[in-house]
């Protein structure tokens, strides 16, 4: 008795284990890896942080809404919610007239949709490819919402941080104090 | 429980009942009619049989006791019900309706409603501590609102259900031609197979002819078919975008649904004071979120009753100053864009400021001898909870009811304004935010953007050609009805791509009139009507005043609703600046208008003038040069063809004397020639216009240009 217990228990921790290992496959990689959204806006190539979003949808329509804010380009439907979209381009102080194709859903609350022209990938990239600027903390406020460089294949590319962009909207749109400025 | 709640039923006739008994009681107390005693009377009979039936006898026994005060009055043409018969039935229906809302949800609703009223006992201050006795008549109508505001969501769901259930089978309805369209489909797949059967057996045998003439009237047929079925899915789509509107909408309630207890508060103040009072109410259909009206109800039940306590004066006073003896209380509700407004206006003694001063000075909320304005005042009496009442017979402060209202709009994110009129009265203002709300709409399009105006805003539509859409736009005004209509192209105000070179193209006017002020907006075309439910615009999405909030469409993209105000305002403001660009700060210089023609003088003086210019006529070139050297001016605008000198040789002298050199000139001609244009730039006129083309727009741009 005692002994098919013991068997019994050391199965089912086996068991678990085993199923453990598929439920966590990206854990030990999470510490090395980083995902990326490689994207181009306006043009010029960025990487997001995969983690910083909720979402990235195609030819999504927008309804255009017309306001102070240039760079909003206008309300786009999810799910009966109604989620305000901005133009990255613009937000990165580089707007051009073609309409953004792609939209990322960025993490967080109030509901914000930022949108781009062009998705070139998703990478996963060692963050030792990571370049971190000096100063990059005092550097902040300038540089908007851009923090750090990522070295990929084709070239390093800025990552746009989704919160700093958050918080410049948040800025721009009178919701919270005014933090970054739009970068010149 | 086996039977599955046996009062299911019961709850919801029994809530219809005491609704129309609530109702009735008041009709009967304020315009006594022959068959409001008779329809009370079956009412009550009703609702006696209903809760005998489901064994309520509290219910049935208050009822018959209802029944037995009212039946002596049945047969009496004009029902004289005295004061203390009609007390008694009031005190009747309170008691039903406590059994009736005692028997729905027992805790959960009433937590909605008692914070306002909670909040009374502790703010009075010592003083109004000896009116406790007379404090509590007014108490009891306080449950009167719960079952009231709880009850509004099922009456309104009843009412509206019915249209909901229209809505669904005419979308039900418009499947027909589909499924007409799905057989036709089918007859012509039958018909594409027998040609091809026939094309492969004959070969070359079967006459090309045929064949052609076949493949032509498929081809015929299928293009009809494709028709057919798009027409038949925009017409169900447009069923269902109204039968979602609806369906929406039945989360919303009537304003109306909080009169009842209004008026009921605003009765048993009346007689708790011995005044005779009035109530009013417009606005009913104005439809909200359940919880908004829920509290806005809560607020204004101090309000009212504020209204009749404080400011409706006693009968002798009211005679002395000269109004009727029967004080006006009115409730008036209303959609103002995205706010809801809240009115109680009162035809009584308006605040008393010299009473507020008092109460300030005391205590020590103002410098005695500080010279605080009339509005000062009021705000204290909003923001520090200063009541007027002067005596101690008072039921509550004036400033307590204010308290409730200002917390209330603040959890609401709205406002409280006072407009008071010594000697006349008083209007208090609740002003709170719409976070759903149902309209219909009209749906427009212009400048390839799809939007909505508020239906209630449009007073009509009117066709405009191409020309007069052009013409309108141009001037930014429309002769409509005898009238000039401030004129706003949607296109401009959305901020949309307009295509500047495209031809002109015929539209449609949309007279809006809204803030006592009518407007025309340009649109390109009216794509119907719908119901639908506007909800606020999202945070992070700043937008221009014309937008109101944003509905979402069938496809579940976002639609931006308008708002009839911000239309307004804006086409009213376009208009003014197109009639005088900028009202500079600078005082602008005179124009010198130089015409042999009355009827031109005229005219460019109007428009001038009318543009914010001064302006000074000279009648021929000798008189024009007269006047350019006894004033300075900003401008001349000559004629050429007068008698005497003609405008080349007007502007010419100017350009020659060292004193007029400077001032820019304008020549306005008929004559349209290039020979004459190079010989007003020679001369030195620093534009030209000719009259055939006259065009206010861009004379008035040169001259923006030119001048100071």
């Amino acid at each position: 008795m005692t002994r098919a217990g013991t068997v019994g228990s050391r199965l089912r921790r086996l068991r678990t284990d085993f199923d453990q290992s598929f439920a966590e496959p990206a854990r030990s990689h999470d510490e090395e890896h980083l995902e990326l959204l490689t994207i181009r806006a306006g043009g010029r190539p960025y990487a997001i942080r995969l983690s910083q979003t909720s979402g990235v949808h195609p030819d999504r329509p927008v309804t255009p809404l017309p306001g102070p804010q240039p760079a909003l380009l206008g309300l786009a439907g999810f799910a009966g919610a109604v989620v305000p979209v901005y133009d990255l381009a613009a937000l990165l102080g580089h707007p051009v007239a073609e309409v953004p194709r792609w939209l990322v859903l960025a993490a967080g609350t109030p509901p914000l949709g930022l949108a781009f022209h062009d998705l070139d990938g998703h990478v996963r990239s060692a963050t030792s490819d990571i370049i971190r600027e000096s100063g990059d903390e005092a550097g902040d406020r300038r540089r908007g919402s851009l923090r750090g460089l990522v070295d990929l294949p084709g070239g390093s590319r800025p990552i746009i941080d989704i919160p700093a962009t958050r918080a410049m909207v948040h800025a721009l749109a009178g919701h919270a104090q005014a933090g970054d400025e739009e970068p010149s | 429980m086996g039977d599955r709640d046996p009062l299911r039923y019961f709850r919801i006739e029994a809530r219809e009942l005491v609704d129309q008994i609530s109702a009735g009681v008041l009709d009967l107390d304020q315009q006594p009619g022959p068959d409001q005693v008779s329809r009370l009377l079956r009412f009550a009979h009703t609702l006696k049989g209903a809760a005998r039936v489901v064994k309520q006898t509290d219910i049935a026994d208050r009822a018959h006791e209802f029944e037995e005060v009212l039946v002596p009055h049945r047969d009496e043409t004009t029902p004289a019900v005295p004061a203390d018969q009609m007390r008694e039935l009031l005190r009747l229906n309170d008691e039903i309706s406590g059994f009736v809302a005692a028997l729905s949800a027992p805790a959960p609703p009433v937590a909605t409603e008692p914070p306002p009223v909670a909040t009374e006992p502790p703010p009075p201050e010592p003083a109004p501590e000896p009116a406790a006795p007379a404090a509590p008549p007014p108490e009891p109508a306080a449950p009167a609102p719960d079952p009231g505001g709880e009850r509004a969501p099922e009456r309104a769901a009843t009412a509206d259900l019915d249209e909901l259930l229209d809505a669904i089978g005419e979308a039900s309805s418009r499947i027909a031609p589909l499924r007409d369209g799905g057989r036709t489909l089918a007859r012509l797949h039958r018909n594409v197979e027998t040609l091809a059967d026939r094309l492969r057996v004959g070969r070359t045998t079967v006459s090309d002819a045929s064949a052609r003439t076949a493949v032509r009237r498929l081809s015929g047929d299928l293009g009809a078919l494709g028709r057919r079925l798009t027409d038949a899915i925009d017409q169900v789509e447009r069923e269902l975008d109204e039968v979602r509107g609806r369906a929406e909408g039945l989360r919303l309630v009537p304003a109306g649904s909080i009169f009842t207890a209004l008026r009921r508060a605003v009765r048993d103040a009346a007689d708790a004071e011995g005044k005779r009072v009035r109530f009013q109410a417009t606005g009913a259909d104005v439809r909200m979120g359940p919880h908004l009206l829920n509290l806005i109800s809560g607020a204004f039940l101090h309000v009212v009753r504020n209204a009749v306590v404080h400011g409706i004066e006693p009968e002798p006073r009211r005679l002395a100053a000269g109004k009727p003896a029967e004080g006006t209380v009115s409730v008036h509700v209303e959609r103002r864009g995205r706010y809801a407004e809240f009115r109680c206006t009162d035809d009584g003694r308006g605040f008393d400021l010299a009473a507020l001063r008092r109460t300030a000075e005391e205590r020590g909320l103002l410098t005695p001898g500080a010279d605080a304005g009339p509005q000062a005042l009021i705000d204290l009496v909003l923001h520090g909870g200063i009541s007027t009442a002067p005596g101690v017979t008072e039921v509550a402060g004036r400033g307590i009811g204010m308290d409730v209202a200002r917390d209330v709009a603040l959890q609401l994110g709205g406002e409280v304004a006072i407009a008071n009129r010594p000697g006349h009265g008083a209007t208090v203002r609740l002003i709170v935010p719409l976070t759903l709300l149902s309209m219909n709409g009209l749906i427009v399009e212009a400048g390839h953007t799809t939007a909505t105006m508020p239906l209630d805003a449009v007073r009509r539509c009117v066709r405009l050609a191409a020309d007069e859409m052009a013409a309108a736009t141009a001037t930014a005004r429309l002769a409509h009805e005898g009238e000039v209509l401030p004129f706003l192209p949607l296109a401009g105000a959305l901020q949309a791509a307009v295509d500047e070179d495209a031809e002109p193209r015929s539209g449609v006017a949309v007279v809006l009139a809204a803030d006592r002020d009518t407007v025309a907006i340009g649109v390109d075309r009216l794509a119907g009507i719908t119901t639908l439910v506007a909800r606020p615009l999202p945070d992070l999405a700043p937008a221009a005043p014309v937008i109101a909030s944003v509905s979402i469409d069938l496809d579940g993209n976002p639609r931006l609703v308008l708002d009839a105000h911000g239309l307004v305002a804006e086409a009213r403001q376009e208009s003014t600046t197109a009639r005088s660009d900028t009202v500079s700060t600078r005082p602008r210089m005179p124009i010198l208008v130089v015409d042999d023609s009355l009827t031109t003088r005229m005219l460019e003086r109007s428009i001038l003038e009318s543009a914010g210019y001064e302006v000074d006529l000279a009648a021929s070139g000798e008189e024009g040069l007269e006047r350019a050297r006894s004033r300075e001016y900003g401008l001349y605008l000559s004629d050429i063809d007068m008698p005497g000198i003609d405008g080349f040789t007007f502007v010419a002298r100017t350009k020659a004397d060292p004193q007029l050199a400077h001032v820019p000139a304008i020549l306005v001609s008929s004559r349209a020639s290039a020979e004459d244009k190079r010989k007003g730039t020679e001369v030195g006129a620093s534009a030209y216009v000719i009259k055939g083309e006259f065009n206010q727009e861009e004379l008035l741009a040169h001259i923006r240009r030119l001048i100071l």
